[in-house]
C-alpha cells in the first residue's frame, strides 16, 4: 500500500476519559475483529489492566477502512496510557505517529493529564483531532468543553468531533476525519532501513518482539538486521502488523508500523529508542531516540524466601524489557537480607511491578516504603545520592539535604480553592499560580516535595475536593531542605527497612505516628515486643505490642480433624507474608506504615 | 478376620436448646425427626459398621456425641442402644450381663458406690455417651448402663448458675451435681466432666470456685475447653453488638494456667492439650483421633476416617435423612490426603498429646525419619522453648502446648 493511504495515530486522553472505549469502537468498525471476538477494551490484555480499568502499556493495531472516498486506508491505532505514572509510554507511542485524537470528557472536561498530554503531542509535531466523547451523559456540555479546549490549551475545535463510544454516535466522523486531517506519513522507502523501537515484550516461542516504526527503507523476513545502539545482529523470522493479535505479513516498507522477531533471546539487545537498521550497508546515523525517562520513586524488594532471589532478578529483568522506565540494583538490608533497590515513575507504576511480579512470576515479595532521591552533601565537598534512608551519612558528615520539588498543576471547580491550597501548604507547598479555566474551574499551581505527593497529597486532595481535583506533575527541580532520619527499633534493634526520611519539624510527630501505626500492624507474638522511633540516639517514641497470651484449639468435635487442618492453614497464611526480623516476625504491610500514618 | 483397632462414632443432633457459644451441627426443636434420624442411623451403622465389624471385630471404642445424645427420649436411646449392641465385645451376652447388672441399680445406690471392680472401671471396650445433665434420670442412666455405655461425659460447662444462665445452658450446678451422683448409683465407673473457661462474665475466683467443686465430684476425667466465639452462634451477634464481656487475656491465660496446674496437682494427668485424667482413665476415643486410629462416624455431619481417607458426612438433619433415603449413603469424601498432608497430621495431631509423636510410628508409617521431614521445624521449635526431642519423641512443652497452634501450623509443610 502506498504511503499516502496510511495514517499512524494515537488516542491521548486524561484518565477515564473514554480513550480505549473509543479504540474498541474503532477496532468493531473497521471490522478487525468481529463482534464476537470483541471484548470491552481489547487492548488492555494484562490482567491488572481490565481489573483496574487503566491501561498501563501501550497497544497497537491496524485497522483497514474503506473511506467515503472510496479508497482503502492502514490505520494504525497506538493506544496510550492515561495515568500520570506512564507519561513516558505516551511519549514514545507519540513518536511513531503523525497525529493524535485527543479524547475529552463531555461532561469533565480539560484535566490535568489532557494538558500533559498535549503538550506532548504539540512537542512531537502531532496534528490533533479533539474528541468531544461522552455526549450522551445528561451532564454532558460540549460547548463549554470546546471552549475550555480552545482558552486553555488554545486548539481550534472548529474540526471537533462529538461522540460517544458506548452508543457508538461520531465513530464515523472520527475515521473519516483521521483519513481527512492526519497527515500520510513520509519516508523513502528505498533509502537504507531505519525503524524506530517504540517498544517490545517477551514471547516465550518467539523471543523478543520489538514494536517499531519503519522512518525509512524496509524489512523483509530472512533479513539480517542490526541494532544500531547495541551492535546486536540477527535474522527476521517475524515481520508484520497487530490485529490486535501478531500477522505475519513478511514485510514492513517505511511509513508503517507493526512489529519484528527473529533472533532474539537476550532481552537486553533491544532497546527501547534504539534504531534498527540492516546489517550490510546500513544507515550511517541512527534516528533521535527518546529521552531516557528518570525513575522519581524508590523502594526496596526483597523475596520473602531468600532462595527466591535469582527469580526475583529474573522476573524484573524480563520486565524492564517493556518497561524502560524500571531501573533496579541489587541492595542488601540487615533486616530483610539480599533484595532490589528499584526506582519507577511513581506509585501507581510501583503498585503495578509489584502485582505483576507476584502474578505473572509467583514471587513473595516484601516491598519497603518509597523514597525519592535526595543529594546529600557532605561535608567534605562532595555530594551523594541517596534513594534509601538507611544510606543516609551520619549527621556530623551532613553539610546539607537538597530534596526533588515537582512543579504540581491542580485543576478543580472554583469552590475547592481553598481546600487544595489549605492541603498544598500543608504538604509545604509553594504557590506559583492560579488560572481560570473558565468560571467555574480553576487550574492552580504548586511547587511541592515529591516526597509529600508520594505520600497521600492526591488522596487528600481527592477527598477534599469530593473527587473532582485532577492532578499531574513533573520534576521543577531540587531544593534544600530540612530533613532528618527516623529509624525504628523492634525490641531494641534497629530496623534498617522501617527507617525513613521526613521534614525536621514534623520527625517527631511522624515518629509517634509510625510507632503507633506498627503497633496496630505488628501481630502478637509469645514476648512483649517494644517499638521505638529515633532521632540519632534519642528515642522520640515508644510503643508495646503486647505479647499473646496464649494459643489454644481445644476442641475437636467428632474427629472433625479437616476444620483443625483449615484453620490452621489460615493461620499460616496469614503469616506468609512475615519476614522474621531478628525474633520479631514482621509483615509486609509494616514496612508500608509509614505511608497510612495522617 | 483380621483384628484392627477401630473407632465408631454415632452422632445426634438434637438439642433442647442451642447453647450460645455452639456451632456444632445440633439442632433445638427438631423432636419430630428423633424417630425417622434413629431409625436410619441405625440402617447406616448396620451397613458401614456391619462392614467394618465383620472385617476388623468389634470397635475398640464407641462414642455417642452431639448435640446431646440423651436429648433422645428413652424409647429412642433403647433402639439406638439395640443397633450398637452387635458393635459391644462380647456380643449379646455381654449386653445381657450388664442389663441384668442394672435391675437394681435404681434402689441399690448406697452399696453399689464404690463397689465396681478394676476390671470393670478400666473394661476392654470404652463405650462413651455425652450427656447434658439436664436430660437424664436415674432410669434414663440405667437404661444407658444396661445398654453398654460404660463412661460418660457430662458436659458440666461450670458450677455457677449465674453463668450457666449467661451461656445459655439448660441446667443448674444442683443438677450437674446430681447428674454425677445418679451416674454412679447406676454403676457408672467412668466419668468425665467438661468445664470451659475464658466465659463472659466469668473470673479467676468463680472458675477456682467451680474446678473446686468440680475435683469434690470425683471425676475420672476431666476436659477443658477455653470459649471460642465462633461464627453463627449467639456469642458472636452479641460481640458484634457490643454486648459480649470476655475476660481479658491476661484472665484468660491466668485461667488457663490455673487449671493446668490445679488439675494435675488434685491427681489428674494431664494426657493431652485440654484433657486431664485419673491414672488409667484417658479417652481412648479422643486419643485415638490424635494417633492416627482409623474410625467410622454416623449420622449427620460424622467424620470418618478408613483407610487413610477422610470423609464427611451431610451435616443437616433433612439433608441427612433425604441422602440416606435416595442412594443409603450421606457420606462425602473430603479432599484426598497427600503423603505430605498425612504427615502433616499425623504430626500435628500426634502433639496434642501429651506423649507427642512417636518416631519409631511415624518411620513405620511413613518409611523415612521424622528428623528427614521436619528438622528444621523442630530445631526451631525446640530453640523457642516450645518442644522437646527425646530419644523416641517429639513432643510440646508446657509453653508448647500453651501456644500450641502455632508449634501445629509450623507442621505445616510448603506446597
Amino acid at each position: 500500500m502506498s504511503n499516502k493511504n496510511i495514517r499512524n495515530f494515537s488516542i491521548i486522553a486524561h484518565i477515564d476519559h473514554g480513550k480505549s472505549t473509543i479504540a474498541d469502537r474503532l477496532i468493531e468498525r473497521t471490522g478487525t475483529l468481529t463482534k464476537r471476538e470483541m471484548e470491552d477494551q481489547v487492548l488492555d490484555n494484562m490482567d491488572i489492566e481490565r481489573e483496574r480499568g487503566i491501561t498501563i502499556k501501550s497497544q497497537t493495531v491496524r485497522l483497514h477502512y474503506e473511506a467515503q472516498d472510496g479508497e482503502a486506508y492502514e490505520l494504525n491505532l497506538i493506544d496510550t496510557p492515561g495515568h500520570v505514572d506512564f507519561t513516558y509510554e505516551v511519549s514514545r507511542s507519540l513518536a511513531a505517529c503523525e497525529g493524535a485524537l485527543l479524547v475529552v470528557d463531555a461532561a469533565q472536561g480539560v484535566e490535568a493529564q489532557t494538558l500533559a498530554n498535549v503538550y506532548m503531542a504539540l512537542e512531537n509535531d502531532l496534528e490533533i483531532i479533539p474528541v468531544i466523547n461522552k455526549i450522551d451523559l445528561p451532564s454532558a456540555d460540549p460547548e463549554r468543553v470546546k471552549k475550555e479546549i480552545e482558552d486553555v490549551i488554545g486548539l481550534d475545535t472548529s474540526n471537533a468531533i462529538e461522540c460517544s463510544a458506548k452508543t457508538g454516535q461520531g465513530i464515523d466522523e472520527i475515521l473519516e476525519a483521521i483519513v481527512a486531517d492526519i497527515p500520510a506519513p513520509e519516508g523513502d522507502a528505498s533509502a537504507p532501513l531505519r525503524a524506530l523501537i517504540f517498544d517490545s515484550y517477551f514471547d516465550s516461542y518467539k523471543g523478543v518482539i520489538a514494536h517499531i516504526r519503519v522512518k525509512e527503507g524496509r524489512i523483509k523476513k530472512g533479513q539480517r538486521l542490526k541494532m544500531m545502539a547495541t551492535g546486536k545482529v540477527f535474522e527476521v523470522t517475524d515481520v508484520g502488523c497487530f490485529r490486535p493479535q501478531p500477522v505475519d505479513l513478511g514485510g514492513l516498507a517505511a511509513g508503517e508500523v507493526g512489529f519484528v522477531a527473529g533472533s532474539l533471546k537476550d532481552v537486553r539487545d533491544v532497546r527501547v529508542g534504539d534504531t534498527i537498521t540492516t546489517a550490510e550497508k546500513g544507515a550511517a546515523e541512527p534516528l533521535p531516540g527518546y529521552r531516557g525517562v528518570n525513575p522519581m520513586v524508590y523502594c526496596g524488594l526483597y523475596p520473602v524466601e531468600s532462595s527466591d532471589y535469582d527469580n526475583l532478578k529474573d522476573a524484573l529483568e524480563k520486565l524492564q524489557l517493556n518497561d524502560a522506565a524500571l531501573v533496579f540494583e541489587p541492595e542488601t538490608s540487615v533486616a530483610l537480607g539480599f533484595g532490589f533497590r528499584c526506582g519507577f515513575l511513581g506509585l501507581l507504576h510501583m503498585d503495578v511491578v509489584q502485582e505483576r511480579l507476584e502474578r505473572e512470576y509467583h514471587l513473595k515479595l516484601i516491598t519497603t516504603a518509597p523514597t525519592v532521591i535526595y543529594h546529600v552533601f557532605k561535608t567534605d565537598g562532595t555530594m551523594v545520592k541517596v534513594s534509601n534512608p538507611s544510606e543516609l551519612p551520619p549527621p556530623t558528615e551532613i553539610e546539607h539535604i537538597e530534596e526533588p520539588y515537582v512543579k504540581a498543576t491542580v485543576i478543580v471547580p472554583s469552590d475547592y480553592v481553598g481546600a487544595v491550597m489549605e492541603i498544598s501548604q500543608e504538604k509545604r507547598g509553594e504557590f506559583k499560580g492560579m488560572d481560570y479555566l473558565d468560571t467555574n474551574r480553576v487550574m492552580i499551581t504548586y511547587h511541592i516535595p515529591l516526597n509529600e505527593i508520594i505520600f497521600d497529597y492526591f488522596d487528600r486532595l481527592k477527598s477534599a475536593t469530593r473527587g473532582y481535583a485532577s492532578l499531574d506533575y513533573e520534576l521543577a527541580d531540587y531544593k534544600e531542605s530540612k530533613l532528618v532520619k527516623v529509624d525504628i527499633l523492634l525490641n531494641g534493634d534497629p530496623v534498617d527497612a522501617l527507617s525513613t526520611i521526613v521534614h525536621k519539624d514534623r520527625a517527631a510527630s511522624r515518629g509517634r505516628a509510625l510507632a503507633a501505626k506498627l503497633k496496630e500492624i505488628i501481630p502478637q507474638q509469645m514476648f512483649e515486643i517494644p517499638i521505638q522511633a529515633a532521632i540519632g540516639s534519642k528515642i522520640i517514641a515508644r510503643e508495646n505490642v503486647r505479647a499473646r497470651r496464649k494459643d489454644v484449639l481445644a476442641k475437636c468435635y467428632g474427629g472433625d480433624i479437616s476444620r483443625k487442618r483449615k484453620l490452621l492453614e489460615k493461620q499460616k497464611e496469614g503469616k506468609k507474608r512475615m519476614k522474621a526480623v531478628g525474633s520479631v516476625e514482621v509483615p509486609q504491610e509494616a514496612f508500608m506504615a509509614i505511608l497510612k500514618i495522617d | 478376620m483380621q483384628e484392627k483397632a477401630w473407632g465408631l462414632y454415632v452422632h445426634l443432633p438434637f438439642c433442647r436448646r442451642k447453647c450460645f457459644y455452639c456451632d456444632f451441627a445440633s439442632y433445638a426443636g427438631r423432636e419430630a425427626q428423633m424417630a425417622a434420624y434413629v431409625r436410619v442411623l441405625g440402617e447406616e451403622l448396620a451397613r458401614e459398621g456391619g462392614a467394618l465389624l465383620r472385617r476388623y471385630g468389634p470397635p475398640r471404642t464407641i462414642y455417642l456425641g452431639g448435640g446431646t445424645p440423651t436429648a433422645l427420649p428413652p424409647a429412642r436411646m433403647e433402639e439406638l442402644l439395640s443397633a450398637l449392641h452387635p458393635f459391644l465385645v462380647g456380643g449379646a451376652d455381654g449386653a445381657a450381663l450388664a442389663r441384668e447388672g442394672s435391675g437394681a441399680a435404681g434402689e441399690g445406690t448406697h452399696q453399689r458406690r464404690n463397689g465396681g471392680s478394676a476390671d470393670e472401671a478400666v473394661p476392654a471396650q470404652e463405650v462413651t455417651c455425652e450427656c447434658n445433665p439436664g436430660t437424664v434420670d436415674a432410669a434414663y442412666l440405667a437404661l444407658l448402663r444396661a445398654g453398654g455405655v460404660n463412661r460418660l461425659s457430662l458436659g458440666v460447662q461450670t458450677l455457677d448458675d449465674a453463668l450457666l444462665a449467661r451461656i445459655g445452658r439448660i441446667h443448674t450446678a444442683a443438677e450437674a451435681r446430681a447428674a454425677v451422683r445418679l451416674a454412679r448409683a447406676a454403676g457408672f465407673r467412668n466419668i468425665s466432666l467438661d468445664l470451659m473457661y475464658g466465659l463472659p462474665g466469668q473470673t479467676l475466683a468463680g472458675l477456682r470456685e467451680s474446678v473446686r467443686a468440680a475435683i469434690a465430684l470425683a471425676p475420672q476425667h476431666l476436659s477443658i475447653y477455653g470459649l471460642m466465639v465462633e461464627p453463627g452462634t449467639v456469642f458472636a451477634r452479641e460481640q458484634a453488638q457490643g454486648r459480649l464481656a470476655l475476660p481479658s487475656e491476661e484472665e484468660s491465660e491466668a485461667m488457663y494456667n490455673f487449671m493446668t496446674t490445679a488439675l494435675p496437682a488434685a491427681g489428674y494427668a494431664r494426657y493431652e492439650i485440654s484433657n486431664f485424667a485419673r491414672p488409667g482413665f484417658a479417652s481412648r476415643h479422643n486419643l485415638g483421633y490424635w494417633q492416627d486410629v482409623p474410625y467410622l462416624g454416623v449420622g449427620a455431619a460424622a467424620h470418618s476416617y478408613l483407610g487413610g481417607q477422610r470423609y464427611e458426612n451431610l451435616a443437616g438433619i433433612d439433608d441427612y435423612l433425604a441422602a440416606m433415603a435416595a442412594s443409603g449413603s450421606a457420606r462425602r469424601e473430603e479432599e484426598p490426603l497427600t503423603r505430605a498432608t498425612s504427615m502433616e497430621e499425623f504430626a500435628f495431631l500426634a502433639l496434642r498429646t501429651v506423649r507427642g509423636i512417636e518416631k519409631a510410628r511415624f518411620a513405620a508409617r511413613f518409611g523415612c525419619s521424622l528428623r528427614s521431614v521436619y528438622a528444621d521445624v523442630i530445631d526451631r521449635l525446640a530453640a523457642r522453648g516450645l518442644l522437646v526431642e527425646d530419644a523416641e519423641t517429639v513432643h510440646l512443652t508446657p509453653l508448647g502446648m500453651k501456644y500450641g497452634n502455632w508449634a501445629f501450623e509450623a507442621f505445616l509443610l510448603d506446597e
